[in-house]
């Protein structure tokens, strides 16, 4: 199997090559284009619970495709929801994923929804997603995505990290000094450890947030 | 105070490393990330400008809000923040000057230097009534600035006149002269033509323009959207 990501940070997809027996595991919905005798699995991998957990806990799809190349010349392409960056990882391990981050991986990676303890109930998600084993990992983000190697301690906006290794811990706070009580929301997700992180540039909630002035104004008729 | 601006396609960001002793602000949400020794401080609160929780909720009541945070390292060592606007575009490092003060569309302002003054300018009744929102950043004193745009900026030399959709006005050398008009003939023909409203720019002097105007975009996103109660 070999791949190369294509329009990175904009537009970024990944374009798989892959040879007779190969497989790729792929979210359900990231399939772009593919082409060659390519034979697809939709299953719920990991057995229903797992696949339950996944959709229900940590934002991704209950189902996931598994595309396995008959003959030589299977082409795949997966391309992610967002215009943004997609990053290839060679899991050596472990890594952990920020919901909705998860694109495609080599069928010896493991994903599953890892519980973050109450602290999620501040940040993104109670339930992250691990990955766990060895082979390539491919995930991807709304905006660029920026490594940052933390040795101490490094400060990242809730809702910006994409990825970390389980090297690094991260607890939830508030941004030291608020002199206005309009501003009791601003969340931190402080990272310790030694270890990298992965920071998108642009936040998803943020132009939700954004768009929500533009929706028309429901008028009351009573 | 050295500032990397990360222009890696359709999504810039902006790193700004500061020296103990060194302050910038942003306008609120704009931190996404920052080393651990940074200080952040938010209040509703111009510098130079009139500010106070006051002045903070007249901006609300305007339709927009202008909160600032302020970044300072707290431990005597080097430290970095990351700034991002919300949609994808250019950010943009410009030198203030005393020579040269700027001006910025309310937001198209991404942070600046804590040195510089701010000055929040609103437009007259006759702007609010017609639904823009237009408000300026009047920048003043001697530093760095940084702007953000919906897609990409463009340089403009104003020499005379020039005529620009307010949309798309993202900053200028506060020298220049405008005037806010309409395209047709009339404040209704302009109204029912969906036209926007523009400014005429008289005078010398630099503007920055971007490529896609955000109400549009923001208009278009907002009639697929359920409506909103309030």
């Amino acid at each position: 199997m070999r791949y190369t990501i294509e329009q990175s940070p904009s537009y970024g997809y990944v374009d798989v090559q892959l040879d007779a027996g190969d497989t790729l595991v792929a979210e359900s919905g990231a399939m772009a284009w593919m082409e060659g005798a390519l034979d697809v699995a939709t299953s719920t991998r990991g057995g229903l619970l797992t696949g339950l957990k996944r959709k229900l806990l940590s934002g991704e799809s209950f189902f996931q495709n598994t595309y396995t190349a008959r003959g030589p010349g299977g082409r795949i392409a997966l391309a992610p929801g967002p215009a943004g960056d997609v990053i290839a990882h060679e899991l050596n391990g472990e890594l952990l994923l920020e919901r909705g981050a998860y694109l495609a991986s080599a069928p010896t990676v493991e994903v599953n929804s890892k519980f973050q303890g109450l602290k999620g109930l501040f940040s993104e998600g109670v339930f992250v997603l691990r990955c766990t084993g060895h082979g390539v990992l491919f995930f991807a983000s709304y905006g660029d995505i920026q490594p940052v190697d933390v040795d101490g301690e490094y400060v990242v906006d809730n809702g910006y990290a994409v990825a970390w290794e389980p090297t690094l811990e991260y607890r939830v706070t508030r941004a030291r000094r608020i002199r206005s009580f309009l501003f009791s929301d601003q969340l931190l997700l402080r990272f310790s450890g030694r270890g990298r992180v992965w920071i998108q540039s642009r936040s998803p909630r943020s132009l939700a947030n954004w768009a929500h002035p533009f929706r028309r104004v429901e008028r009351k008729n009573d | 105070m050295k500032i990397d601006i990360l222009a890696r396609g359709a999504f810039t960001s902006a790193l700004v490393h500061l020296q103990p002793g060194e302050r910038f602000q942003s306008e609120s949400s704009a931190m996404f990330r920052a080393s651990s020794n940074i200080d952040i401080d938010v209040t509703t609160r111009p510098k130079g400008g009139a500010g106070g929780v006051l002045g903070g909720l007249k901006r609300l009541i305007a339709g927009d809000s202008f909160f600032l945070s302020t970044y300072t390292v707290d431990n005597g060592q080097a430290g970095e923040v990351g700034l991002s606007p919300t949609l994808q575009g250019e950010v943009r490092h410009v030198a203030v000057s005393r020579a040269a003060g700027w001006t910025c569309a309310g937001g198209s302002y991404l942070g600046s230097d804590a040195h510089l003054s701010l000055d929040l300018e609103f437009q007259g009744l006759k702007g609010l009534f017609s639904g823009e929102r237009l408000f300026f950043v009047k920048v003043t004193g001697e530093g760095d600035l940084l702007v953000n745009a919906y897609g990409h900026i463009t340089e403009v030399e104003v020499d005379g006149e020039l005529i620009v959709d307010t949309g798309h006005v993202v900053a200028f050398e506060s020298q220049l002269d405008y005037t806010l008009s309409k395209v047709a003939g009339s404040w209704v023909q302009s109204y029912l033509a969906g036209e926007g409203f523009v400014l005429h720019f008289k005078g010398h002097g630099k503007l920055l323009v971007q490529s896609h105007n955000p109400k549009e975009f923001g208009g278009l996103l907002g009639r697929h959207l359920p409506p909103r109660r309030s």
